[in-house]
């Protein structure tokens, strides 16, 4: 009877150690610091002129983006949400990241993690951005975000400088992705 | 008592298509263009971090003035204080001022000043409330620049340079204008595309 009285508390006590020791080794790999999934590839201004101006098979959507831009971030759950119902629809959809260089493995993969954005995500890699804006859009002063849709020939038929109106693009995309079809 | 909950129903819906509506404007306003080379700018007044107004007139640099919307919280803004700085120490000695404005809602003088000690800037900085003069200007991001002359002529306006980075700094736009306007020279590149965090209005 001692015996199993004595027995109880040290049972408790392996049961309890032993359920403890997992979550310590749990918490120990969450600290670890994880690498993001997203790869974020460099754009210069040259590759990023013949981006937008080739023929292609499909209409393009470019979102120009940075992490430093609230609306940029505020629109982007809804960029990937169209990313999703038109890609199907043979939607090319690329983000270009205007943020600095240094965060092409840090700050920008983490944030297309955070949205679970899968869309090929570009960062212009330019010391002067100026000739970049410029190409994309004379008119456009560089303020983000900026989001422009080409048809297949390299046309730009819908921009928006500033958050998106969601209903507004999702128009302008089927009116692309429709044509396309009939092509 | 059926009507009076219709009656609520129908309010409710009016208040929250009103903040729909409201929400979306704001989204979609358009910041009106800024005023070409060579416009005058009128003077304007506005409080400092201490609530004390002032105006452009009495802040003016006797060759000039440059106005700079910068932010407290932005980080390209924020990248360029120490050259802001610089700028603002190197060329009050050659007769121009410089003067900070904020137009963000939501960074209120206390932000404002506290920044300003906290990043060791000299220049003083005026808050915009209602982004009026941010209008007025056609100024879209923060850090963003107009070079006045001694009569508010606007001489150039856009970006302090190429490079965030100030490692990576090609092209001094800014100054280059400042230097020629001091030296009785043309400016070369009258405009420069500013390049940083959008300015939040409110």
């Amino acid at each position: 009877m001692r015996f199993s009285k004595a027995i109880i508390p040290i049972a408790l006590c392996i049961m309890v150690l032993s359920l403890a020791a997992p979550a310590q080794k749990r918490k120990g790999r969450a600290a670890k610091p994880r690498q993001p999934v997203a790869v974020v590839s460099p754009i210069n201004t040259d590759a990023l002129k013949t981006l937008l101006t080739q023929e292609r098979e499909h209409p393009l959507l470019v979102n120009f983006w940075a992490t430093f831009c609230d609306p940029c971030r505020d629109e982007f759950p809804d960029l990937v949400q169209i990313d999703r119902d038109y890609r199907p629809q043979n939607l090319e959809f690329v983000t270009v990241s205007l943020d600095d260089v240094s965060e092409i493995k840090n700050e920008v993969p983490k944030f297309l993690d955070s949205m679970k954005a899968t869309m090929p995500a570009y960062l212009l890699d330019a010391l002067d951005p100026e000739p970049a804006i410029n190409l994309v859009d004379p008119k456009w002063r560089g303020d983000l975000p900026a989001t422009y849709l080409y048809n297949e020939k390299g046309e730009v038929v819908y921009k928006h400088i500033g958050r998106v109106n969601t209903a507004e693009l999702r128009e302008a995309i089927e009116k692309v992705v429709k044509k396309g079809e009939k092509n | 008592m059926k009507t009076r909950n219709l009656s609520m129903l129908l309010a409710s819906l009016f208040v929250i298509a009103g903040a729909i509506f409201a929400s979306g404007a704001r989204a979609e306003s358009k910041v009106p263009p800024p005023p070409a080379i060579g416009a005058t700018i009128e003077d304007f007044t506005l409080p400092d971090a201490d609530n004390k107004e002032r105006s452009l007139k009495s802040l003016a640099g006797p060759k000039g003035t440059v106005l700079l919307f910068i932010a407290v919280q932005c980080p390209v803004s924020n990248a360029y204080n120490e050259r802001m700085e610089k700028l603002a120490q190197e060329y009050k000695a050659k007769g121009i001022a410089v003067i900070g404005i904020n137009s963000n809602v939501a960074e209120n003088a206390d932000a404002v000043k506290a920044h300003a000690s906290e990043n060791k800037l000299s220049f003083i900085i005026l808050k915009d409330p209602g982004n009026k003069i941010a209008d007025k200007l056609g100024a879209t991001v923060t850090p963003e620049a107009y070079f006045l002359d001694a009569n508010n002529k606007l001489l150039y306006h856009g970006r302090i340079d190429n490079a965030r980075n100030p490692a990576q700094l090609e092209t001094s736009d800014l100054r280059n204008a400042l230097d020629a306007a001091l030296a009785g020279k043309a400016i070369e590149k009258t405009e420069a595309k500013a390049f940083g965090c959008s300015i939040k209005r409110a």
